[in-house]
């Protein structure tokens, strides 16, 4: 609390206790968590300093890879548990590398790899093919934590397609917003080329939480990519002995010479997050999906 | 007092200069820096320095825990601007002392000195923001083209920004570049600010397609060579501060601590004394009081 009284005025800091007694909400805080207990839920953002080398070199190891991010913020998280039902979703870098080094996407080149084609190699020269821009299709974590502790229990929850979606319309509703943070899980400026930047914000708002965990990458005069994951849940439930939680995931793409020949200024080109160039990426792939526990 | 000497003053409270003054100062540092060769003779006892990037308070603790210049001899590696908050008074601080006691400091060319990767990165927008124009920018950036590209101490300590090329065998390949030019695409030039060392045998072509990544036997044959002891660069973020590699050929120094204000990176700065004697010091960033501006918290935002 000591850190929104920074960025929020006395009025508005009243406003917020009022609202955040009205729930029966309640924030913590230490030197690198924020935390809000609300309906059943606590929500944690953890926030530390990036991997020192030892701990790269134990997940290089782990993730069979000799490369990393620069920045793996390998200690932050965002968490949601759950208690009454044994529902935790988190985010976390460790996971979302495990996926980008699944996925093995084949490297793109940057706009100088022209040029370079032209010079002289080195008599013996090994090409690297990894894909730096760690490009992952990570889209959080679950688990179904058992309340048992004598029997395993090895129920588990799982995403189904749903035709439900979002309710994007009330999430415009300017509620107030009791938490909110924003952590990032890893970054790599591609020397100098771009960003790839993995990082995921949330809101808790007196009817619900919503967040989006957002991979953006720039390759400059190259490339874009986002893909997205937004998940939602009301509190707000219906009977359910488990809470209702939304997701969607997207992807979108552009070429920069297509976009430029549309007409985008190149201050957005050089969009940091991917929330100036959200709009203007066509989209390739949207899927909705809703959680549900299978009992073992 | 002198106007430079007040300038330096002004510059150590984080206030820039009129953009006059700044036109001035570079066309000074120029008559200086032009004199320099592209593998600049530097004396010990020195102190060796990293990125900046424009964290200005943070390398007001770098001249704490090194001490002040002209006191201390200094040598800065490059990467002076960009992505701080301070890339102005940051250049424009370290310039100004370059005029003041040239002996006392060499700054050599990160690859942040270019006129393509500021406009990108935030040196240009900084410019325009403080001064609205882009004139100190196109007086730094001329300033950029004629700074060193290398450094030797002694004779036996080869310093650069990034590191070797395949194209350079020896120190005098390095001094017949022609320097005075934008950082190019590719090349030598482009190589000694742009590679990075890499546990492999030999050369090695980045994943991007361009930028060479050097294996311990090339900075052996390099060293043997040469006739030096060590490479010492900068470039690359580093946890601790600084990285050894290769059986202590080669050490990485990083002087932006809490890089970007969120790395919670510690930075280090490399003193050498009259002997080459090697002695490392780490240090934190500035307390948050100390810097100027609000918390980097962000602000309850309405994403969808």
């Amino acid at each position: 609390m000591a850190q929104d009284s920074e960025v929020l005025d006395d009025e508005e800091q009243k406003q917020l206790q009022a609202a955040l007694q009205r729930v029966g909400a309640c924030l913590k805080q230490d030197s690198s968590s924020r935390a809000i207990s609300v309906y059943g839920w606590e929500i944690t953002a953890f926030k530390r300093p990036i991997l020192n080398m030892i701990t790269r070199d134990r997940w290089e190891h782990m993730l069979g890879t000799s490369h990393l991010p620069e920045m793996v913020f390998g200690d932050n998280s965002l968490e949601l548990v759950h208690k009454d039902s044994g529902l935790r979703i988190h985010f976390n870098a460790f996971d979302a590398l495990r996926s980008w080094k699944e996925e093995g996407l084949p490297p793109v080149e940057v706009s100088a790899a022209a040029q370079w084609k032209m010079r002289s190699k080195p008599s013996k020269e090994i090409v690297l093919d990894y894909d730096y821009t760690f490009t992952t299709s990570y889209s959080g974590s679950e688990a179904f934590i058992s309340s048992s502790n004598t029997q395993a229990d090895s129920s588990k929850f799982q995403w189904l397609e749903t035709d439900e979606e979002i309710d994007l319309i009330s999430l415009k509703a300017r509620d107030p917003i009791l938490f909110y943070d924003e952590v990032v899980l890893y970054e790599d400026e591609l020397a100098d080329n771009g960003v790839s930047l993995l990082t995921v914000k949330v809101r808790v708002m007196p009817s619900c939480w919503f967040l989006l965990l957002r991979f953006w990458l720039r390759v400059d005069g190259v490339l874009m990519r986002l893909r997205d994951t937004r998940m939602y849940s009301s509190f707000q439930q219906d009977g359910f002995d488990y809470p209702k939680v939304l997701r969607e995931r997207c992807i979108k793409e552009g070429n920069v010479q297509d976009l430029l020949a549309m007409g985008t200024s190149p201050d957005m080109l050089a969009d940091r997050d991917g929330s100036l160039m959200y709009g203007k990426l066509n989209l390739s792939r949207k899927q909705t999906e809703k959680l549900v526990l299978i009992r073992n | 007092m002198s106007d430079l000497d007040r300038q330096i003053e002004q510059l150590r409270r984080c206030e820039p200069l009129k953009e006059s003054e700044v036109k001035a100062l570079c066309l000074k540092a120029m008559e200086i820096l032009v004199e320099e060769s592209n593998v600049q003779r530097v004396d010990a006892p020195v102190t060796i320095c990293g990125d900046i990037h424009g964290q200005f308070y943070d390398m007001k603790e770098l001249f704490k825990v090194g001490g002040e210049c002209p006191q201390t001899n200094y040598l800065f590696l490059g990467d002076f601007v960009d992505r701080g908050y301070y890339s102005v008074e940051t250049f424009l601080l370290l310039l100004a002392l370059k005029v003041r006691y040239p002996d006392r400091i060499t700054l050599i060319r990160g690859n942040h000195e270019s006129r393509q990767i500021t406009q990108v990165y935030g040196f240009y927008d900084e410019c325009l923001r403080k001064y609205g124009s882009v004139n100190v920018w196109r007086y730094c950036t001329d300033i950029f083209d004629y700074l060193s590209l290398s450094a030797l101490i002694e004779n036996r300590i080869f310093n650069v920004h990034g590191g070797l090329s395949p194209n350079i065998n020896t120190l005098d390949e390095i001094r017949t570049i022609d320097r005075k030019q934008e950082v190019p695409h590719e090349g030598a030039m482009c190589d000694l600010l742009w590679s990075d060392p890499e546990a492999i045998d030999g050369w090695g072509l980045s994943p991007r397609g361009a930028g060479y990544l050097f294996g311990g036997s090339i900075v052996t044959q390099f060293n043997h060579t040469n006739k030096i002891e060590l490479i010492c660069r900068a470039h690359q973020l580093v946890m601790e501060g600084y990285k050894w590699m290769f059986n202590n050929q080669i050490v990485t120094v990083w002087s932006a601590p809490n890089y970007c204000y969120r790395c919670g990176n510690v930075a280090a700065i490399l003193e050498l004394d009259e002997h080459l004697t090697k002695r490392f010091r780490v240090f934190e960033a500035a307390p948050q009081e100390a810097r100027g501006f609000p918390s980097k918290k962000p602000a309850p935002d309405y994403f969808l």
